[in-house]
């Protein structure tokens, strides 16, 4: 894949620890400006990854660049690249505007020029008042945002960010994906961010790389990681979804017929993209499917009973089984929104869903 | 009401902590009593034995050169007692567990063993017994428990932070110096006072290693061979309560600065 201006590039790293392969055979670019998330569960190699590009592992093979210079074997005082780490790392001793200063010191700045972008930085991260302040006087999300000062102090290439939301509660940590998406945007810096949690990654990136077992399973768009899952992995990973086990039954009307217990259903796309495979899984997303109490015009269409009913605010969570065909056990989940449905446990329904929803996956 | 179980606890805490304490209180009062004589009854009392202390030269003298003994000796073992620990702390090299009992065995070999083996050395390197040699024979033996402070600190150490440093330009003697070393601080603080009173009342390896010049135990020591005065007392009363206020005081600063900063 190339894209103007790259700032960062793997090309084929792999790093072990022992017999544990954490990260494989790794190909990635990075380019100027991207906001790019590294999702994937705990041990994918995501943060690996991060920590080699900050120095803080050195790959077994393969070359790492930074805007065009090889930075595989540099230590991390001699890279371009800052961090802001899990438990921030603010250093215990020194105040907010020290901590910030630390690397700006260490630059060989004049010290009216660190006092200017100190200020600076404070003012860009709303911290403007805390400047004497010790670490331990500040909350969670102000220690998080003296981190990302600091970090940024030094103009680094590349801002590193290794699960900095972690500790943060959930309502401030929707708050602070926005602010730092919009920071992102204001200073126009990459950020490489690494996450095991898919709706920060959805919200904040314009690029995800999914990873798993040291690999990347797909990498692309939120929305096309969404609504175009390459494999089972990135399907299950991401949201709720629904998981067809089919048997191909040829093509109509330049859409892929596929056999789900008997039950034939219509995707976008054609046989011969399939490569040759009879047997594929297909992934719909639960808020994909539509209700109705009328038969719909389209193509995939079931008629199914609900068996279960989760009113969770914003949606409702629905278990629905087939009715009146072959594969009568069939299940699915829906989520349609609670305005739209008035149905109750028992009502039998029309399942219904554009075949452009349905995706093949690719493994 | 109290179940029998709990009176006997009670009872045998106060006990103990009459046994722990009768001695010292004893001292301390004999210390103003109005005769050449220790013991019982006590007829008058007097601060005179105070006076005589702080005017005998002798006495004055043994103190200041324990003290600079004691601070040199603690500044040693402070150096490589952290230098041991920063090596010991992060490696995992074949042989670790050996380094780390050879580190220790210098606190839990008996002391006069160590001062006569030390004894014995410092003659095979022609080095003269005095000044130096009870300082190097005090640091060996205090290296241990600065070692053993500053691991457990270490080990309480985010490996963030010395990353931290790095990542922001510092090389390893930088991170070192400007994050580490602050962190350690408080069981360096509570290291050294530790060491400091280790080796203020030091005897044995002050008597083995001494040349002319006496410590203050062994000057202490000395004096008693001659008969016991509440002199004595007087010395051993000043030196109990420099003693345990400096201890009480580390304890209570190192407690309080691992408490904000870490």
């Amino acid at each position: 894949m190339h894209r103007q201006s790259t700032i960062a590039r793997f090309t084929d790293v792999t790093k072990r620890f022992g017999r544990n392969v954490a990260v494989d055979r790794l190909d990635l670019d990075i380019a100027q400006g991207e906001f790019v998330t590294l999702l994937g569960p705990s041990g994918c190699g995501k943060s690996t990854t991060l920590r080699m590009l900050g120095g803080f592992e050195t790959p077994d093979e393969g070359r790492i660049l930074l805007a065009g210079e090889d930075v595989t074997r540099l230590p991390p005082n001699r890279r371009d690249v800052n961090m802001v780490f899990q438990d921030y790392a603010l250093f215990p001793h020194m105040t907010v505007a020290s901590n910030i200063a630390f690397g700006l010191e260490l630059q060989g700045l004049g010290l009216g020029a660190i006092d200017a972008r100190v200020g600076e930085l404070l003012e860009l991260v709303q911290l403007g008042s805390f400047r004497d302040r010790m670490p331990d006087q500040l909350s969670g999300g102000q220690r998080q945002r003296v981190a990302l000062a600091r970090a940024l102090a030094r103009e680094p290439k590349l801002l590193l960010l290794d699960e900095p939301l972690g500790a943060l509660d959930a309502k401030l940590r929707g708050q602070v994906q926005i602010e730092l998406k919009a920071l992102q945007q204001r200073t126009g810096k990459t950020f490489l961010f690494v996450t095991h949690d898919q709706e920060e990654a959805l919200t904040m990136s314009d690029r995800i790389i999914v990873m798993n077992a040291g690999r990347i399973e797909q990498d692309g768009t939120p929305e096309e990681l969404y609504h175009q899952p390459r494999s089972r992995f990135v399907a299950d990973f991401i949201g709720e979804t629904n998981l067809f086990a089919c048997q191909v039954r040829g093509s109509e009307d330049g859409r892929v017929v596929l056999d789900w217990n008997g039950i034939l259903l219509r995707a976008a796309g054609s046989v011969e993209s399939l490569g040759g495979r009879t047997a594929v899984e297909a992934a719909l997303r639960p808020e994909s499917i539509r209700l109705t109490s009328e038969r719909p015009d389209q193509a995939n269409a079931l008629r199914m009973r609900i068996v279960r009913r989760v009113f969770k605010g914003s949606r409702i969570d629905l278990d629905l089984e087939a009715q009146d065909e072959p594969g009568g056990n069939a299940g699915l989940k829906a989520s349609p929104d609670p305005a739209a449905i008035e149905a109750l446990v028992g009502d039998t329904v029309w399942a219904s869903w554009d075949p452009g929803r349905l995706a093949i996956l690719q493994a | 009401m109290m179940r029998p179980s709990q009176i006997a606890l009670t009872t045998f805490y106060w006990a103990f902590i009459v046994y722990l304490f009768l001695p010292l209180a004893l001292m301390v009062v004999m210390g103003f009593k109005d005769s050449n004589f220790i013991g019982f009854p006590i007829n008058a009392w007097t601060t005179r034995w105070y006076l005589q202390v702080f005017q005998d030269t002798a006495v004055l003298h043994a103190f200041g050169y324990t003290l600079l003994i004691s601070i040199v000796s603690t500044a040693l073992s402070l150096v490589i007692g952290t230098w041991c620990a920063v090596f010991l702390g992060p490696a995992r090299f074949w042989g670790r567990a050996l380094v780390f009992a050879v580190m220790c065995l210098p606190a839990v070999i008996p002391g006069v063993i160590s001062a006569i083996s030390m004894r014995i050395f410092i003659r095979a390197i022609g080095l003269e017994p005095g000044t130096g040699a009870i300082i190097l024979g005090l640091t060996i033996h205090n290296v241990p428990f600065v070692a053993l402070m500053v691991l457990s600190r270490l080990g309480a150490m985010p490996r963030s932070q010395v990353e931290a440093a790095r990542d922001l330009g510092a090389d390893s003697l930088v991170a070192f110096l400007r994050v580490t070393l602050p962190f350690l601080f408080p069981s360096l603080l509570g290291a050294s006072i530790f060491c400091m009173l280790l080796s203020f009342d030091d005897f044995v390896r002050a008597f083995f290693l001494g040349g002319y010049q006496p410590t203050l135990p062994v000057l202490i020591f000395a004096e008693l061979r001659s008969g016991m005065s509440p002199a004595i007392n007087a010395i051993s009363t000043v030196v109990l309560v420099v003693t345990a206020a400096l201890g009480l005081w580390a304890e209570r600063a190192t407690r309080r600065l691992k408490g904000t900063r870490s």
